[in-house]
């Protein structure tokens, strides 16, 4: 044998006998990295669990407060006061009513918890009560229907004592069918829609909510929605939805009354920053004549709304927020006039915006603009205008005004305000922040009855001329509030 | 409560045209619905971010590549957050999934 092949041969057996422990080895250093891969799976699988089953997985927790002061004052004309269907109406001079400050609290608690896949309940809980009272007496000063009495859609949205109640609680079903198509019921989010989030500094509305110049009621309710994927109409969503605003009960034999109900229509071609579009037909049917004592039903009603609301960024050193909306009311009424204090008490002689014997359907007609400009510095300016004609009636009674919703107010209201959010650092989530709030509201009112549904309208000037103007509620000619709130969202 | 009822088939009827119309994904699409985990976008002048979704149905996670305006916008000022379960719709481009659709589940 030659020698160099000898030598390789020596070699060869040498690394064998050498790679044999070495591949041992590497044998043992891949069982090592297999262990610890399926470690490490199964650790992931763990803290997937264990998020999946950890609160924040499931539960959103939010909420509000709110200090308010108001200083109001207003102006009532002469006018003749209603004593009665069977006597006649007295002479009232005119007054001035004036509360220097009222100052209230608000907190409201938000939930939304997901329960199963695609479904999801959200509670609002809501206090909000005047400083020094555990009654709503001082905000419900006899001058405003709406602001009469706590009403069920109202309550909690008009001030009234320390306790927490359910301001809105639903439950959600998305994605039925694997389609963009939801439904919902419950006590729905039907209060403080489209524009009038922009005053309040709230987030810009989803696909919940309706549209604020028609609705600003605490309904009980249920929705059917959809929101199409269409490329060239992004955001696009349209919703059925339904209220029921007094149930009648059983009744029995002696008992004439229907359920009061709303079915709403719901349009939104396009819900973008720049543009959005909304679309509202409403009908109530078997309109009540007073929510808390219900004594007869006046007929029925048609709302018509539209509304534009942009948002356009970098216009000078800020973002520019300017909205309008516009909307009708149409009366239905049947002959019944609203009784005095529930079955069985005398007749009013009023019916759905008419006097006697008059069953005329009545169309009214407003109109809502306003404008927000944001600078970087988290101060925003705005001002808004609304007007409302002699016949003007949506079903606002939960706006969050003090004298009486101004969206439903027959004739003009101005409004002013500054708002400027303190540059401090968000905790509890993303959007949390923190700011004040200084406004003023100046209504000059042109007919009586704004936010009121049951008699006709009369001119403010006409009030002194005749008996038969006579007010049920002292007419207001002007009014204002200057405000200021100290506001934490969290 | 007829004229109700007329009422309300008509609307359905309307969406139901509305949803056929519009809720076919193009044959280079894909169509999912997930929980976002995690955002990644480079501050408020960026033009692009990068979404990972975790399908709801198969639980496997996908990357999404988001460039259009509207969406980085919600991004940025935190209307689109991580936990926030959304409809999508993407294409794959040069190996990364492009989002042609991205938004929020509807349902209130």
């Amino acid at each position: 044998m030659p020698r160099p092949i000898a030598a390789l041969l020596a070699l060869t057996a040498l690394t064998s006998l050498a790679g044999a422990p070495l591949a041992r080895a590497e044998d043992a250093q891949q069982q090592k990295i297999d262990d610890l891969t399926k470690k490490v799976e199964a650790l992931e699988q763990r803290v997937k669990k264990d998020e999946d089953k950890s609160l924040s997985h499931w539960l959103t927790i939010g909420g509000d407060y709110r200090f308010r002061i108001d200083s109001l004052g207003g102006s009532v004309p002469n006018y003749y006061q209603y004593t009665g269907p069977t006597s006649m109406p007295v002479a009232a001079p005119g007054f001035d009513p004036k509360n220097d400050t009222l100052m209230t609290n608000r907190f409201g608690l938000n939930l939304k918890a997901k329960a199963t896949q695609d479904v999801s309940i959200s509670a609002r809980l809501l206090m909000y009560k005047v400083f020094g009272m555990e009654t709503s007496a001082p905000v419900n000063a006899g001058f405003f229907a709406d602001r009469m009495q706590t009403l069920d859609g109202t309550i909690g949205h008009v001030p009234i004592d320390n306790t927490l109640r359910v301001d809105q609680v639903y439950a959600t079903w998305n994605n039925i069918g694997g389609q963009p198509i939801w439904f919902s019921v419950g006590r729905r989010p039907s209060t403080g829609g489209s524009p009038t989030h922009v005053r309040q500094n709230g987030d810009r509305p989803g696909n919940g909510g309706v549209p604020g110049l028609l609705v600003d009621y605490a309904f009980d309710g249920m929705t059917l929605g959809v929101a199409p994927e269409i490329d060239a109409l992004p955001g696009a969503f349209g919703k059925i939805c339904y209220g029921r605003g007094f149930e009648a009960g059983y009744g029995s034999g002696s008992n004439s009354l229907n359920d009061t109900e709303m079915l709403g229509f719901q349009l939104v071609p396009v819900d973008t920053d720049p543009l959005r579009i909304d679309f509202q037909y409403n009908r109530g049917f078997n309109i009540f004549d007073n929510p808390n004592a219900v004594g007869n039903q006046l007929g029925d009603m048609d709302w018509i709304g539209v509304g534009l609301l942009s948002t356009l960024k970098k216009v000078g050193p800020g973002n520019l927020t300017s909205f309008a909306s516009g909307g009708l009311s149409m009366t239905h009424p049947n002959g019944n006039h609203a009784l005095l204090a529930g079955a069985g008490s005398p007749d009013s002689g009023a019916g759905l915006l008419v006097n006697g014997p008059d069953t005329s359907g009545h169309t009214g007609w407003s109109v809502y603009a306003g404008l927000r400009y944001d600078l970087p510095t988290g101060t925003k300016i705005g001002a808004e205008y609304n007007h409302g004609s002699e016949f003007w009636m949506p079903f606002d009674p939960a706006a969050d005004d003090m004298w009486t919703s101004k969206l439903g107010t027959r004739g003009n209201v101005y409004e002013a305000y500054l708002i400027q959010e303190l540059p401090l650092q968000p905790i509890s989530s993303f959007n949390a922040k923190t700011f004040v709030r200084l406004g003023y509201q100046y209504y000059d009112f042109t007919y009586t009855g704004s936010n009121n549904w049951v008699g006709a309208p009369v001119k403010i000037s006409d009030l002194a001329a005749s008996p038969m103007n006579a007010q049920m509620f002292a007419p207001l000619k002007s009014a204002h509030d200057i405000y200021a709130t100290f506001e934490v969202k969290l | 409560m007829k004229r109700a009822a007329a009422v309300v088939l008509a609307a359905v009827r309307v969406m139901l045209v509305v949803l056929a119309l519009g809720g076919v994904a193009r044959a280079d699409e894909t169509k999912m619905v997930g929980v976002i985990t995690k955002i990644d976008i480079a501050g408020q002048d960026a033009k692009v971010a990068t979404a990972t979704l975790r399908d709801v149905k198969t639980d496997k996670t996908v990357e999404i590549t988001v460039h259009d305006d509207l969406t980085l916008d919600k991004f940025k000022d935190h209307r689109i957050n991580e936990g926030d379960e959304i409809r999508c719709r993407y294409e794959v481009k040069k190996g990364k999934n492009v989002s042609t659709y991205f938004r929020k589940t509807a349902g209130c």
